[in-house]
C-alpha cells in the first residue's frame, strides 16, 4: 500500500489491503476495482457475489429438497 | 418477541425474486449480532438481531431465538464467518403488547397469541455437510456400512431406518405400500437432517437372552447402554 493510494482510498479498503490475512485474490480484485468507475465496479461486484453464492448453493446442495 | 418482529430488512432487493421452498437459507458473512430493541427503535420491545452481508446487500434478521441459535448451535459462528441462517419452526407463544404515551409510560396492554420463530444459525459448511448426509440417507442403493463410516453421526439415523424396514416387513403386506411407507420415512428423516435439525439418538440395548448368555463384568452399572 503506497501513501499516495492510502490518501485516495476508503479506510476499509486500505485496512483490507494491509491485512496479511486477506487473500491474494481479494487484494488484486480490490486494487483493480478501485481503479474503475465506482458504479460499474460495485455493479459488477454484486453480480459476481450473486453468481458465487449460486455456485456455492448448487455445489453444496443447499437448496435441494428432500 | 414473536413473529411480529421476526422480519428482516433488505438493503437491496435485487435478484430477490426467486423464493425457495421451505425455510429459505440466507447465506452471508456474519457482520454483527446482539441484543437491541426491535428495529433499533427505542419504543419497541427488546429483541435480538443478526446482521449478515449477503450478495444482495446487508440483511438484518430479528428474533429473540437468534441468540440461542448462535450460542447453542454446533459451529457457533463468529463475526467474519460465512454463515447460513434458516427459520426452522414456529412455536406458539403469548405476547404482551403495550401502548405507551409520549413519555414512554405504558398506558394499556393486552395479551395475544402469536408465534415465535425458531432459528438455525451455523457456519455454511454445516449446511453443506447436512445436505451430504441427507443425500446419503435418501440413496437406497448406498452401502449403509460405508455411509456410517463416512458419517458416524448417522448411525442412529440408519438404525431408525432399519427399524422402520423391520416394522414394514412385519406389518405392511402390500409391497407397494411398504415401499411407499419407507420412502416417506427416509424422506422425512432426510428432510430434518437437511434442515439442520438435531440428529436422532437411538440407544442400543442388548436383547435379554443375550445378556443372560454373556455374563457381564461386576463393575458394569445396571442400565448402562452397551455399544
Amino acid at each position: 500500500m503506497t501513501d499516495q493510494n492510502s490518501a485516495a482510498e476508503p479506510q476499509p479498503a486500505v485496512a483490507l489491503l494491509d491485512d496479511p490475512a486477506t487473500s491474494t485474490w481479494l487484494k488484486s480484485m480490490l486494487q483493480w476495482a478501485l481503479e474503475r468507475d465506482p458504479v460499474d465496479a460495485l455493479n459488477d461486484a454484486l453480480e459476481l457475489a450473486g453468481i458465487l453464492e449460486e455456485r456455492l448453493r448448487r455445489e453444496f446442495g443447499l437448496d435441494e429438497l428432500p | 418477541m414473536a413473529d411480529s418482529n421476526d422480519g428482516s430488512d433488505l438493503a437491496s432487493r435485487r435478484r430477490d425474486s426467486s423464493p425457495r421452498r421451505g425455510g429459505q437459507l440466507v447465506i452471508g458473512k456474519l457482520k454483527a449480532h446482539g441484543e437491541a430493541n426491535y428495529q433499533f427503535r427505542a419504543r419497541e420491545d427488546p429483541s435480538y438481531y443478526v446482521k449478515v452481508l449477503t450478495s444482495r446487500g446487508e440483511r438484518t434478521l430479528w428474533g429473540k431465538d437468534l441468540k440461542r441459535a448462535l450460542t447453542e448451535g454446533e459451529t457457533r459462528p463468529k463475526p467474519g464467518d460465512l454463515i447460513g441462517v434458516r427459520r426452522i419452526a414456529r412455536e406458539a407463544v403469548t405476547v404482551t403488547s403495550r401502548q405507551r404515551d409520549a413519555e414512554g409510560r405504558v398506558i394499556a396492554q393486552e395479551e395475544r397469541h402469536a408465534h415465535r420463530t425458531r432459528w438455525l444459525v451455523e457456519k455454511v459448511t454445516f449446511f453443506a455437510e447436512r445436505a451430504r448426509m441427507a443425500r446419503r440417507l435418501r440413496d437406497e442403493q448406498a452401502d449403509v456400512r460405508e455411509s456410517v463410516r463416512a458419517h458416524p453421526e448417522l448411525k442412529s439415523t440408519f438404525l431408525s431406518v432399519r427399524a422402520a424396514e423391520e416394522f414394514a416387513e412385519k406389518r405392511i403386506a402390500n409391497p407397494q405400500d411398504r415401499e411407499r411407507f419407507l420412502e416417506l420415512v427416509r424422506g422425512a428423516m432426510a428432510g430434518s437432517i437437511h434442515k439442520g435439525e438435531p440428529l436422532p439418538s437411538v440407544r442400543l440395548r442388548e436383547a435379554p437372552q443375550r445378556e443372560a448368555d454373556t455374563p457381564q463384568p461386576a463393575t458394569r452399572k445396571h442400565g448402562e447402554p452397551t455399544r
